[in-house]
């Protein structure tokens, strides 16, 4: 865990961790959600487009043969194992949303 | 094809590669025409301003403006998200190499051609410690924070600098000294020592001087030159107090350093450039802009850079008046062209000193 403390001199006052930015917490972990998801959208896509031009570009795998593909027991369970991150990954913020809150 | 080699190490995973691929997209596109919320903030608080019949005051008048639009809050929110999103997975890759990575560092510091002086008694002023564009742990703190600064640039320049091609470029616009002679070059917190490699590579038979306070910097700046072979010498010094003898160096330089000081350690620096630097010796700075000049998103910019970007020092730096602390200092200042960009002036500019 990297130090968290600062100590500036003078200027312009840092503003604390996790600020709110909208209307209310819920909404500002909203989009912090929805902006991991678009980003774990795009890595997926990006290793998938490219492991697809390996395996064509090898002769090895046609690309509806991955359509029809049914995943064995190693598979499932290893896919069970990276959901679990990219839940973490995309819902952390929740951990953020604060009990308390004054709504204006 | 390029053969300066990577020095840049792999992040731990593809997929934090592709992540931070995407936030590099994602920043262009919030800070650019993708989102185009500076064009439109700005034109309606000059439409605004119209309307009243009178300019926008201090910038705690803009700032309420802003957040009484959805537009304006959506686009900090933004903002910070990415900075935070960058970070989190930078810090997380490379935690996750953290062995290799402290042992790579090791293998390279008592490489040559260049030398690399640490001092083990050195106290940081509490002014450093500062977490600098959120960067977790700040410049010094974590043994990896400078290669957590150059990832986190490489984000921050969406892919302008990925070859040091910024550095390369503003180091080739600093003027040499009137007689041409340089032999001596200084380069004030020269962080991974981008600017200071360019100066070698433009000047190779001079001898280079990188300084910074933080000793995981100047480890990345002494492996990264070594890795290329540039003869680069990097200490671990204070720009107010760098140890180096008077009028030592033939051309000093300052790349974003001034707007990270407070006012008291500014005109420490200038004092002490002034000191270090020969008569006809060239001091160049590169940094932001002055608050003159500005559009009223500017001015909101630049308020939510200092309170929400980890940059505390930037405001009063904008309103120092750089030019006429050199001056005092004993320089003569050459004026710098500055861009235009969203109804106001650029965000950056040269300063081109000359000792006298």
């Amino acid at each position: 865990m990297s130090d968290r403390t600062q100590t500036p001199e003078g200027g312009t006052p840092i503003v604390g961790d996790d600020p709110v930015y909208l209307q209310d917490p819920i909404q500002d972990a909203t989009v912090r959600m929805l902006l991991e998801l678009a980003a774990q959208v795009w890595v997926e896509r990006e290793r998938r487009l490219t492991l697809e031009a390996l395996l064509e570009s090898k002769g090895i795998v046609a690309h509806d043969e991955i359509e029809r593909h049914v995943s064995d027991a190693v598979l499932t369970s290893r896919l069970k194992d990276e959901r679990a991150r990219f839940l973490e990954d995309v819902f952390k913020e929740l951990r953020r949303v604060p009990l308390n809150h004054k709504f204006v | 094809m390029s053969t300066t080699p990577e020095t840049l190490p792999p992040l731990a995973r593809r997929s934090d590669a592709a992540y931070l691929d995407f936030v590099e997209g994602l920043r262009e596109f919030i800070l650019g025409k993708g989102a185009d919320f500076e064009e439109r903030l700005n034109s309606a608080l000059e439409q605004s301003a119209s309307s009243r019949g009178r300019p926008w005051g201090d910038v705690e008048e803009i700032r309420e403006f802003v957040h009484a639009s959805p537009l304006g809050r959506l686009r900090d929110r933004l903002a910070r998200s990415q900075q935070e999103m960058k970070w989190h997975a930078i810090e997380r890759s490379f935690d996750e190499q953290r062995a290799q990575l402290t042992a790579e560092l090791s293998k390279w510091d008592e490489r040559g051609p260049g030398r690399l002086l640490l001092d083990p008694a050195f106290e940081h002023p509490t002014y450093t410690n500062v977490h600098f564009h959120l960067q977790p742990a700040g410049y010094y703190k974590d043994e990896l924070s400078g290669f957590l600064y150059h990832y986190g640039t490489k984000v921050f320049f969406r892919g302008d600098n990925d070859k040091d091609e910024l550095h390369a470029k503003l180091v080739g616009t600093v003027p040499a000294p009137s007689d041409g002679k340089v032999n001596r070059i200084l380069d004030l917190a020269c962080s991974i020592g981008q600017s200071s490699t360019a100066f070698h590579r433009r000047y190779p038979e001079a001898e280079v001087w990188g300084i910074d306070h933080s000793a995981p910097m100047l480890r990345v700046a002494h492996r990264r030159a070594a890795m290329q072979g540039d003869a680069v010498n990097f200490a671990q010094r204070l720009v107010e107090r760098t140890g180096f003898p008077d009028a030592h160096f033939d051309v000093t330089f300052a790349f974003i350093l001034f707007h990270e000081l407070p006012l008291r350690i500014i005109h420490e620096t200038v004092r002490e450039a002034a000191r270090v630097t020969r008569r006809g010796g060239i001091f160049a700075i590169y940094d932001f802009t002055g608050t003159e000049g500005k559009s009223p998103y500017q001015r909101y910019h630049r308020w939510f850079d200092a309170r929400h970007n980890g940059e505390p020092y930037s405001q009063d730096f904008c309103d120092c008046h750089l030019g006429d602390i050199l001056v005092a200092n004993g320089f003569e200042v050459a004026a710098a062209p500055l861009a235009k960009r969203a109804g106001g002036t650029g965000y950056m500019q040269h300063w081109f000193a000359t000792r006298v």
